[in-house]
């Protein structure tokens, strides 16, 4: 048997994840083009890319062709792509990366330094020429990130409930809170004030907020992301071959959980033509393959990121 | 065909509704290009074009200079229409998305820009002081994955339930209704045509 990691664990190690990152300024902003020394650091998982900015515009201000530009003007790249930065970044390295995701059987080595190695995740950082097709501008007070993830958390919230009046009435102190907890990646202070928002485990949730990314076809000219969402209710109706097999108590008779595999099988029937296995492809979360048998609102409620969303990234197979 | 998920719109009906607006659209010439978009999934383009009087100062000096150029050229195109034009691009996704797009002039199209030509003076205040940055964002657009503005969608369903109800309501009413609701604090105002032509659907 194996054992069962508790939800607040699994969402505790969800938040200790990082991901070490190489950062090099682009060649054409810096006064020794490709000799700038790269800055090197280890990231939270949840956290987000404008949070690096500050730091990063003072390691490399020695080195800027372009003295009088601003932390706020820096945006990423990786391989050429501007990195959105409302995402958090552990979705945009399991988007982009390439790494292999862990596996029960299978935890990939960290320390293994070969040159396929994804790690450390190398990306640039630009202070000048804004993207302004593909990137929304930031601001030097943080305001535009920090309205764009309480946009995010409403939009779960709005889906969970049917309104969107927890996140509204939701005092000032605790939605900056709420904000500032992720960015200073603080899990009790999240905590606290997440669970005023979540439905308690009695009642279940009335959608389950899930974005899925589809993989991204190679040498397209714009990469730009293919998204699936719709409202997925957490139970469906039991179809009359699985009536017999025991269900969870919180369940009607006549519903069963909605599971990680039956909404993979319901929005992308061509990818997973199965519910219980991965034949052409397979889902991942958090760097890890979510396991196919996985009720779907069990997995947001202890996996999604600090904005209340699962951002799953679908990885073809072979 | 009353609205079966009312105040919500199932996508069936938000594609008929979406349809039934640009026909009305095209029906009353009601000043507004509007296109249908129903290949991945339906929503409505609303384009606007709106005289801006603008600060002389701000005109970029090298553009003016061009026209200026163009306008002692007995041989260019004669040009009758140099005012500053400001395009608005509304897209009902069914959230309602806007971008901005200056003809004759190098304006600005932040959110500045957005307050400053597009919201009516007298929704500034009640905009601005909701949320983080106010009642509008820059977010990304749904489709295209460019930076485009929305309106927080928030209490829509709210609002809607109280302005009309299941019964009254019907696909071709439904994004009327809406628009009265959302639009006119980004300057998209229902033409009368539009509601004239149907005024005992409305009642």
């Amino acid at each position: 048997m194996e054992t069962q990691a508790s939800p607040v664990a699994i969402q505790r190690s969800i938040w200790d994840g990082r991901i070490p990152l190489e950062i090099v300024l682009a060649p054409s902003e810096s006064r020794t083009y490709d000799k700038t020394d790269p800055y090197l650091v280890s990231c939270h998982r949840v956290s987000y890319l404008p949070s690096l900015l500050p730091r990063l515009r003072a390691f490399f201000s020695t080195s800027l062709i372009e003295p009088s530009s601003q932390h706020h003007e820096g945006w990423f790249t990786f391989e050429g792509v501007p990195l959105k930065w409302h995402y958090p970044i552990g979705l945009l390295f399991d988007l982009y990366a390439g790494a292999e995701p862990a596996t029960r059987s299978n935890t990939p080595n960290p320390d293994g330094q070969d040159d396929e190695s994804p790690l450390p995740w190398r990306l640039t950082i630009h202070f000048s020429g804004w993207p302004v097709e593909d990137l929304v501008r930031l601001d030097p007070d943080g305001m535009v990130m920090n309205d764009a993830f309480i946009n995010s958390v409403k939009e779960a919230d709005f889906l969970r409930n049917g309104t969107a009046k927890g996140i509204m009435s939701l005092s000032k102190e605790d939605s900056s809170g709420l904000w500032k907890a992720v960015e200073n990646v603080d899990l009790p202070s999240f905590q606290r004030i997440s669970n005023t928002l979540l439905p308690p485990l009695s009642q279940p949730f009335r959608n389950v907020p899930v974005r899925i990314f589809l993989p991204l076809p190679p040498d397209e000219d714009s990469p730009s992301l293919k998204v699936v969402q719709t409202p997925i209710p957490p139970f469906i109706p039991t179809s009359s071959i699985q009536a017999s097999q025991s269900i969870s108590a919180r369940s009607s008779p006549s519903t069963q959980p909605q599971t990680v595999g039956s909404v993979l099988h319901m929005l992308l029937p061509n990818l997973f033509p199965s519910r219980r296995t991965p034949v052409l492809a397979k889902p991942v979360l958090h760097g890890a393959v979510l396991p196919m048998s996985a009720p779907i609102e069990e997995v947001v409620r202890c996996s999604a990121y600090g904005d209340g969303w699962v951002y799953v990234v679908v990885r073809m197979m072979g | 065909m009353a609205l079966s998920a009312f105040p919500f719109l199932l996508p069936a009906e938000f594609e008929s509704a979406c349809r039934d607006l640009a026909d009305r659209c095209t029906a009353a010439q009601a000043g507004w290009f509007t296109r249908l978009v129903t290949q991945t999934s339906p929503s409505l383009r609303i384009t606007k074009y709106m005289d801006v009087q603008t600060d002389p100062i701000q005109v970029d000096p090298h553009e003016a200079y061009m026209i200026r150029l163009e306008e002692d050229d007995p041989e260019a195109l004669v040009r009758t229409d140099l005012n500053p034009k400001l395009q608005v691009d509304y897209d009902i996704v069914p959230v309602l998305y806007f971008a901005l797009r200056w003809h004759h002039y190098n304006g600005p199209v932040g959110l500045e820009a957005v307050y400053r030509y597009v919201v009516p003076e007298q929704y500034q205040k009640e905009l601005k002081s909701v949320g983080i940055m106010g009642g509008i964002s820059f977010g990304y657009h749904p489709e295209s994955g460019a930076p485009a503005f929305f309106v927080h969608p928030c209490n829509t369903a709210d609002a809607m339930a109280q302005v009309t109800d299941a019964r009254s309501a019907t696909a071709g009413t439904y994004l009327l209704i809406w628009l009265g609701l959302v639009g006119h604090c980004v300057n998209l105002h229902i033409p009368r045509e539009l509601v004239a032509s149907d005024s005992a659907g409305l009642s």
